[in-house]
């Protein structure tokens, strides 16, 4: 047992860079598949509703505007989100996707949340493992690779 | 005149602002190297380098609301943390920074003023105690239990490892002694031992880590301070500051040589052994984790009284064969 | 003088909330009193109302720093109800972010550990290297504290040979500044004084208040869910469970420290032998009725999900139980005569992890039922008089 055994440890790093950051006047940057905030492509919601269905947090909204004219509002309430893209995942048509913004706060709940009214989109589905269209599969998840993930051998 | 002279070093140099600003500096270097031993920013953004950052503590602590006890006792507790700030700065005024000329003395410096500087700096001890009595929490008791055991640690240490050069100088004048080693720097060597117990001693007297037990937080919240807030709160931390740097002065004055060479050059010593001393204080709270009380008494006994009876013993012998 | 000192529900040391009430002699604890019940939020109720696929994300926020255990044990299970098996490359990236987990739980209790000796330079060189296995995990999962990885049959994210790459990189800095410091941190005299003999637990004690994990470990007591009871590719992965037999605060350090190590070898063999193929198959969203128990080896010792299926799509009853409440008891005994500066060290000696624990808070309550008449040592008392000639049962089988 040596008597200060930490202090040429200590004495090394007195002039070393500091490992800290700046934090708010510098930032780091995310890596590439960062879970960050869900978006809407209005274009491609076909209104499936699977990611209301399979959302943990029951975050995501689907109101009808107008049945005639196929009008759709969806809201995604980011106050209740908890960021686990699994509504990415479970989309049939990549309509949803994660953005990296990781400095999401706010004053009000109310500003976070998220609305895009849209007309309902005629997509033809990504073919399935198991052929069957996504929205009426029982599946709990797929084998597609995530929107924006890495490479998958399947 | 020499009233406004006096005055002006009273409230100036080296007196209440100066120490104040010194001391504000003094905790910004402590924190600063204490954050760069491990590897982090330490204060950054208030003032240039952070500098003012100490300072915005205290401003902070001074507008928040300032909250007592019901059950303390009133008076006591608002007016321990005055008495300590001011008792901490008296030990200022003692320390050989005034360019004292051995043949005129000024008031402040007469045959004895160590021992006199060794009993104010204990006393700020027994007002942590009665800050804690006096404010009738547990974690508070506890830390005032815990203050008065520590400092039967540490003071026999300290007083024996400064009384090493007080011998060997012949004088019980701060500035005899440090005018003996400013003309024979050699013989600090021989008082090396003994100042490093002085700046373990030192460490305890400020409560810091590994001496930290009596406001250890996560075992008794606060400790001593659990009920202070607000401004007295503010007081006690510039008090702490304050005493750092007497003590700091103190073992520079009787281990580095003092501060020889007029206003200026006295100034730029001042500053540099008593950044010294704090350095190795800091270093000291980095390289160690707290230990408990018990372990304190022990190694104090164990180890550093006896090893400051061998320092006196090889400057008696020192001083009878060689000089 | 005796007297009583609340630690808790709010104190520096603790996190968390739990009231513990020593009763001090001096310094000297004399006894110690656990309530639990602060920190309820009534996860299992909210289990219920949620379908399989919304649960993984629920019972990852049971914890905070464990949160890939409580996931994927509730998959282990729920798997098990659905008689799905999840591919061998799912498997090994599973148990990929697991083994990380341990080693950045392990390493934030060391952290944590030196920051309640007072020994802030090696925690915050300790979470300095950490940072490195928290990149890794966001990396690999896109976050850093709830990895979401998990999923019905495999994992979510697959990876590239960049970051394979990337992670055995990371690995080889890692384990050389682990090794250096944590020599380090075990040579300072002030630091291993302060964890030498504090928060002892006996082998026989540990055996009978059914200690888990770490605690137990140090207290020479082998037990370890990855090797008696393996659960994905833990039957094939060459790894030794970690001891100490000084059954004392740095005996737990020791053991957990060992346990980096070791997760370190692990982590580079499932990554060397990583196979091809897809990391998730399709499952069926409604198992049939039935129930599962899965068991797991979390950082902090063995946690158990209990699911019960009643056919449709989410589960009738999930129970959870979590490492931390099978320390408790052990807890009480390892305060008794230490020094009240010992508190939270021993205390952060069984990584309590109160938000784990607290779903089950009926323990103490419940078992109890009138607390006035019987306290929970009586109770302890009671018990271990009832256990104490008991034989162990060695060849037990786990009934399922």
């Amino acid at each position: 047992m040596k008597i200060a055994a930490l202090l040429p440890e200590l004495l090394r790093h007195l002039f070393k860079k500091p490992a800290t950051v700046d934090y708010p006047f510098k930032k780091l940057e995310v890596p590439k598949d960062f879970r960050g905030t869900p978006f809407l492509h209005p274009e491609k919601c076909i209104v499936c509703r699977a990611c209301v269905r399979d959302c943990p947090a029951e975050a995501i909204d689907i109101l009808t505007v107008n049945e005639t004219e196929k009008t759709f509002k969806m809201i995604i309430h980011n106050d209740r989100c908890i960021h686990c893209a699994q509504c990415v995942e479970s989309c049939p048509t990549d309509a949803l996707e994660m953005d990296d913004l990781y400095e999401i706060s706010a004053f009000s709940r109310w500003d976070l949340k998220a609305e895009w009214e849209f007309v309902k989109a005629v997509v033809k589905l990504k073919p399935q493992p198991s052929g069957t269209p996504a929205p009426a599969a029982p599946a709990a998840s797929s084998s597609e690779p995530p929107a924006g993930g890495g490479s998958q051998p399947s | 005149m020499a009233i406004l002279k006096t005055f002006l070093y009273l409230l100036i140099y080296p007196g209440f602002l100066f120490l104040l600003v010194y001391s504000t500096f003094c905790e910004w270097f402590d924190r600063k190297v204490f954050a760069r031993l491990q590897n982090r920013m330490g204060p950054t953004h208030t003032g240039r380098f952070g500098l003012l950052q100490p300072v915005a503590d205290i401003i902070k602590l001074l507008a928040k609301e300032d909250i007592v006890p019901e059950r303390a006792d009133r008076k006591m507790f608002s007016v321990l943390p005055v008495i300590g700030l001011a008792i901490a700065s008296t030990a200022m005024l003692l320390l050989p920074v005034w360019h004292f000329s051995l043949e005129r003395p000024s008031p402040n410096s007469f045959p004895g003023d160590i021992i006199v500087l060794l009993y104010i700096l204990s006393l700020p001890t027994l007002i942590f105690f009665l800050a804690a009595w006096s404010s009738t929490s547990f974690f508070s008791e506890i830390g005032g239990a815990r203050v008065l055991t520590l400092l039967f640690g540490y003071e026999v240490p300290l007083f024996l490892a400064v009384l090493g050069p007080a011998i060997m100088a012949g004088s019980w004048r701060l500035a005899e002694i440090a005018h003996f080693f400013q003309q024979r720097p050699l013989l600090l060597l021989a008082n090396l031992l003994g100042f490093l117990i002085a700046v373990i001693c030192l460490q305890a007297k400020l409560e810091r880590t590994p001496f930290d037990i009596p406001h250890a937080e996560t075992e008794i919240v606060g400790g001593t301070f659990t009920e202070y807030s607000g401004k007295k709160l503010a007081l006690f931390r510039l008090m702490i500051d304050v005493e750092m740097v007497a003590g700091a002065g103190l073992l520079a004055a009787v281990f580095l040589g003092g501060f020889p060479g007029g206003v200026f050059v006295g100034f730029v010593h001042f500053v540099i052994k008593t950044l010294f001393v704090i350095f190795l204080l800091s270093i000291l709270r980095a390289v160690t984790s707290r230990i408990r009380i018990d372990q304190v008494v022990n190694f104090s006994w164990r180890y550093l009284a006896p090893l400051a009876v061998l320092q006196l013993f090889i400057i008696l012998l020192l001083k009878g064969f060689v000089l | 003088m005796k007297y009583s000192v609340p630690i808790g529900p709010q104190h520096p040391a603790l996190k968390e909330p739990i009231s513990l009430r020593m009763t001090l002699d001096g310094e000297v604890i004399q006894d110690a009193d656990i309530r639990l019940g602060y920190n309820h939020r009534g996860v299992e109720k909210v289990a219920e109302g949620k379908t399989y696929l919304q649960n993984i994300y629920l019972t990852e926020r049971i914890c905070g720093i464990c949160s890939h255990s409580h996931s994927t044990c509730f998959v282990q299970g729920v798997e098990k109800l659905l008689e799905v098996e999840p591919p061998r490359r799912g498997v090994f990236i599973r148990y990929l972010v697991s083994e990380l987990e341990r080693v950045h739980s392990h390493l934030l209790w060391l952290g944590v550990a030196a920051h309640e000796a007072g020994f802030d330079s090696l925690f915050m060189y300790v979470w300095r290297d950490r940072e490195l296995i928290m990149d890794l995990l966001e990396m690999i999962s896109g976050n850093r504290v709830h990895y979401a990885i998990n999923t019905l049959g495999g994992v979510r994210r697959d990876l590239d040979e960049g970051q394979v790459k990337k992670i055995l990189d990371s690995l080889a800095l890692l384990r050389k500044q682990s090794e250096y410091y944590l020599n380090i941190g075990a040579h300072e005299p002030s630091f291993v004084g302060r964890l030498a003999g504090v928060g002892l637990l006996t082998k026989e004690q540990a055996v009978d208040l059914c200690a888990v994990g770490p605690t137990a470990r140090a207290s020479d007591v082998p037990i370890d869910v990855r090797k008696d009871d393996p659960y994905g590719m833990y039957g094939e992965t060459p790894f030794e469970v970690c001891t100490a037999d000084t059954c004392d605060v740095l005996g737990r350090t020791v053991v957990r420290i060992k346990e980096v190590l070791v997760s370190y070898d692990i982590i580079e063999h499932l990554m060397r032998n990583l196979p091809a193929g897809p990391v998730a198959i399709r499952t069926p969203r409604r198992p049939k009725p039935g129930e599962a128990v899965a068991r797991y080896e979390a950082p902090r010792g063995e946690n158990i999900h209990y699911i019960k299926s009643n056919g449709t799509d989410k589960p009738e009853r999930l129970k959870v139980r979590a490492p931390t409440l099978g320390n408790y008891a052990a807890t009480v005994e390892m305060l008794k005569s230490g020094f009240l500066a010992d508190i939270p060290l021993i205390f952060a000696a069984i990584d309590p992890c109160i938000c784990c624990a607290e779903r089950t808070a009926t323990l103490v309550d419940a078992r109890t039922g009138e607390e006035k008449t019987v306290n929970f040592s009586t109770l302890r008392a009671l018990a271990r008089e009832r256990w104490k000639n008991a034989p162990l049962k060695k060849d037990a089988v786990w009934p399922f």
